[in-house]
């Protein structure tokens, strides 16, 4: 077994189980380097994101993975199998599209058994798994219709279930539901976990929205100018992001040079920069442990601030406190209008020491 | 379009040495090259003839000069059928404009039928060969209360059926793209009658896209022959009745008249195409 | 608000000179036709049909503008994949030209392409020097269906073109990790969608052909036999004129055309493809 190089690699425990290995994988295209030192060992059944900004080089991967790009450098091995060099229709890979990329020429039924008529299964067989998938997907009703006559979620369901009916050893999703109404987007979110939890199916998901990650990742690569900048649980990513590009990323972390800090961590503090969530600071009128309010764990040094504004996020209340330096965003849940604090109000800002990420650059 | 870009889709993925990448032409450029080579075959062949000062029975002329586009530019009978050929042109032009763009308007405003009658009735001339257009032409205005034909009238009729679906739909798309409705409104309002609104506020608004549908228009009649032929002939010798009646004469001086039309041509449509570019750029679309 | 004048006494003048100049000529067709010596009748029609010299003008037309339109558009056609397959500068130089030479067809043409492949012509010597070719006469059958061809390739390629870059790359994507090769992608997808397209393209390509009167006049002028020949001929040449006979074989032609129009709807209404919003 070869040794992984480069950034970061998933623990022990997943590598000798490792269903889905990516080995230095590169791509130039011209003169710029779209992804490179990409490195992964991913498990049977799991459901990994790439996460990023546009540009940032995952669908490009994602496509390289599915073989309809190719690579610079590096090896794919699926199942302990080199698949690096195989052309798309081989590599038992199944792929959903932003924008579906159903056949328009063709009813439901016949773009979902598309892939088995490819691989000559027969007529019988054919529609029996063509009808069970439907029926996973909750479309059996609208099997004679063509793409033109369904919605934006339901061409979706039917790009789904065509990459599943062929029984994939991989599945991958280049930002299924971004083309989605946001009604929608969440429904089918749940739906395609569910399904993908039901059969165990190792997936890769590409997005570049956070909450999405969030929900529905086993874990999480997060990416960031052609490189893996860290990868791990959501929990992991979102409060112990590894630098200052992560932190920018996920949630609404408040970025401070170290300078800034000091007033909030205390005169013992040395780091260059420091990322805040905003649910991490309390402010003093509502933080004295009173009715029922949570309190830090680990307060630092209260810091004088006032709010400037107070916005209203439905069961988030998100003010704008300036402290000396520094403007921070502080989230707090909304215990009804009595707890609000008004603009203008001097408040004394406190965080928990606890959750402080600090970077050393 | 970095996906896009990249069109190895079948080939294995192993890294191919650069060098030998950069080389090699695809074969669909190759296949572009080959029918541009075709097509323009007949164009280089005569361009040839018409810079060849004599050109027999072999692969190559026997020398090159342009004295034969001198000969050419400098025949009175020439310039005549240019003179001829503009007149009749821009003169049907004109009037396809007058008579088309308050129909246009129309068709887009109060009676949104009539622009599905119009995109029917714009296929007739279409759909029916100049030759049998003709047959009944002839006969109808051969004699009698109208004797148009052997007068440049006829033809300028004529011209202007012909050109009505290029000139139908460039108006009709460049008023699809302003909203008519909301800036005649708004200029009633501050006092303009519905005609002056429509000189001073929709006219100037449309006015790329009627330029495109002039400069299409355009060389499509310069190189009108069966009507130019048919019905008026040698009383009213326009170019390409001109450039059919030297056929006895100099195979260089022919050609160069071919060149001639050819190059007036590709500057009509090189005008339009920057006609058509400017109004992408301004964000209106002819 | 008091309008001066109706609204729609403007859509007048457009009216008159559209039923004067192209309404009315179809009309007195459509009579006249069936005038035979003063009375109603189908003469003229059993004329046509029981002389050899017409039939083989209406023979001729169809042999020459079939040929020429499918050659047309295979050619068209692998230029208009090749053109989506290239880019840049290439490509628009391309379009442009094709815009340019769509427009050339006609005297000019017939011109041309007498210097390029006439007795005399630059390509037969060549290629007679080749020894490819021993004699060829651009006057003859095959000379027509060479430069038909040439000028239906430019308007095939104008008409497709938008066609082929609607088929979008995803597809092609989608249908090879579903384990489609090329040929399949064509079979299943690639051609099916373009169907409407292509059978629309061919019979505006027939049209085209079929009444195509300029290129062959200049080029072989009266000698060659052709339906847009006669036609003419009957109402404008040297012999005994013959106006409603014209009509008759110009009905014939517009039938023509129309059978190969409704045709082509055919084809077209059986494709289940509707193109997307």
């Amino acid at each position: 077994m070869t040794t992984l190089s480069g950034a970061p690699v998933a623990n022990d425990s997943t590598l000798a189980s490792g269903y889905l290995h990516l080995e230095g994988l590169a791509k130039r295209f011209g003169t710029t380097q779209v992804f490179s030192h990409i490195n992964a060992v991913i498990a049977k059944g799991e459901f990994v994101t790439l996460l990023g900004p546009s540009g940032c080089g995952k669908s490009t991967l994602l496509r390289s993975i599915a073989g309809l790009n190719r690579l610079d450098e590096g090896r794919i091995v699926v199942d302990g199998e080199e698949i690096t060099a195989l052309p798309p229709q081989q590599r038992g890979v199944g792929m959903v599209f932003q924008h579906y990329a159903l056949f328009p020429n063709m009813r439901v039924t016949d773009n979902v058994a598309f892939g088995l008529r490819m691989q000559k299964v027969p007529h019988e067989e054919r529609s029996r798994r063509v009808d069970e998938v439907l029926r996973l997907v909750e479309l059996n009703v609208h099997a004679d219709k063509f793409p033109h006559q369904l919605s934006g979620g339901q061409c979706q369901r039917v790009a789904l279930a065509r990459a599943l009916v062929v029984e994939p050893r991989i599945l991958l999703m280049d930002e299924p539901l971004s083309a989605l109404d946001a009604r929608i987007r969440g429904h089918l979110r749940q739906q395609l976990r569910d399904i993908q939890q039901t059969l165990g199916l190792t997936t890769l998901f590409v997005t570049h929205d956070q909450e999405e990650a969030l929900v529905m990742s086993d874990r999480i690569f997060l990416m960031h100018d052609g490189h893996i900048l860290q990868q791990g649980s959501a929990e992991e990513l979102y409060t112990r992001p590894r630098d200052y590009h992560a932190a920018g990323f996920m949630g609404h972390y408040n970025i401070l040079l170290g300078d800034q800090a000091r007033p909030l961590l205390g005169e013992g503090f040395d780091s260059a920069r420091v990322a805040l969530r905003p649910e991490a600071l309390y402010l003093q009128p509502l933080a004295d442990g009173a009715m029922g309010v949570e309190r830090p764990a680990r307060p630092g040094p209260e810091c004088p601030g006032v709010i400037r504004r107070c916005q209203l996020l439905g069961n988030i209340v998100r003010y704008s406190v300036e402290c000396p330096g520094v403007v921070l965003s502080v989230d707090t849940l909304n215990r009804g209008s009595r707890h609000l604090l008004t603009e203008g109000s001097q408040v004394g800002v406190v965080v928990d020491l606890d959750e402080v990420q600090a970077f050393v650059e | 379009m970095s996906q896009n870009a990249d069109l190895t889709l079948s080939r294995p993925g192993e890294s191919p040495l650069p060098a030998l990448r950069l080389a090699w032409p695809s074969p669909y450029a190759l296949v572009v090259w080959g029918v541009f080579t075709l097509l323009a075959l007949p164009l280089l062949a005569t361009l040839g003839y018409a810079l060849a000062s004599s050109w027999g029975a072999t692969l190559l002329p026997d020398g090159v000069t342009l004295k034969w586009f001198w000969e050419l530019w400098s025949t009175p009978r020439f310039q005549w059928a240019f003179a001829r050929s503009l007149l009749v042109t821009l003169g049907a032009l004109a009037l396809s404009l007058v008579l088309v763009v308050p129909v246009a308007f129309l068709a887009h405003t109060r009676y949104p039928r009539l622009d599905a009658w119009m995109s029917g009735l714009i296929l007739v001339p279409f759909a029916v060969p100049p030759v049998v257009s003709s047959v009944g032409l002839l006969q109808l205005y051969a004699g009698g209360p109208l004797p148009l034909v052997g007068t440049p009238w006829i033809l300028m009729f004529t011209y202007v059926t012909i050109a009505l679906p290029f000139v139908y739909r460039a108006i009709a798309n460049s008023l699809r793209t302003i909203d008519v409705r909301s800036l005649m409104e708004a200029a009633q309002l501050l006092g303009a009658t519905p005609f002056k609104a429509f000189f001073l506020v929709i006219l100037p608004n449309i006015r790329v896209g009627v330029q495109v549908a002039v400069f299409l228009s355009f060389s499509f009649l310069i190189g009108e022959f069966v009507f130019a032929n048919m019905l008026v002939g040698t009383r009213f010798e326009t170019l390409q009745v001109y450039l059919n009646n030297m056929r006895g004469s100099s195979g260089h001086f022919t050609s160069a008249l071919v060149i001639t039309l050819f190059l007036f041509t590709l500057l009509l449509t090189w005008l339009g195409n920057r006609q058509a570019g400017h109004a992408i750029t301004k964000g209106a679309n002819p | 608000m008091k309008r001066l004048l109706p609204a729609w006494l403007w859509l007048v003048p457009f009216a008159l000179v559209f039923v004067a100049f192209q309404l009315a000529p179809l009309g007195w067709i459509a009579i006249s036709a069936f005038h035979v010596e003063g009375a109603w009748g189908l003469g003229h029609f059993r004329e046509i049909a029981g002389s050899t010299f017409f039939r083989q003008a209406i023979g001729r037309s169809l042999e020459i503008s079939l040929i020429s339109s499918l050659l047309g558009l295979i050619i068209a056609t692998l230029a208009c994949h090749s053109l989506t397959r290239t880019s840049g500068p290439l490509r628009r130089w391309m379009i442009a030209f094709t815009n340019m030479t769509s427009n050339f067809a006609g005297v000019p043409l017939a011109f041309a392409f007498i210097i390029l492949m006439g007795a005399n012509g630059v390509l037969t010597i060549a290629l007679q020097r080749l020894g490819l070719i021993d004699s060829f006469s651009l006057y003859s059958r095959n000379g027509l269906i060479v430069i038909y061809t040439w000028f239906q390739i430019p308007l095939g390629i104008l008409l497709l073109f938008p066609a082929f870059e609607g088929l979008r790359a995803e597809w092609r994507d989608a249908a090879s990790l579903l384990g489609a090769g090329r040929i399949a992608y064509w079979r299943h997808i690639g051609l099916p969608i373009l169907r409407p397209a292509l059978a629309g393209t061919l019979t505006i390509l027939i049209a085209n052909a079929m009444g195509a009167y300029a290129t062959v006049y200049a080029l072989v002028n009266t000698s060659y036999n052709l339906m847009t020949i006669r036609i003419a001929n009957l109402v404008s040449g040297d012999l005994f004129l013959q106006p409603n006979l014209a009509s008759a074989l110009a009905l014939v032609l517009v039938g023509l055309l129309a059978m190969v129009t409704l045709i082509q709807q055919w084809i077209v209404r059986r494709s289940h493809y509707v193109a997307e919003r």
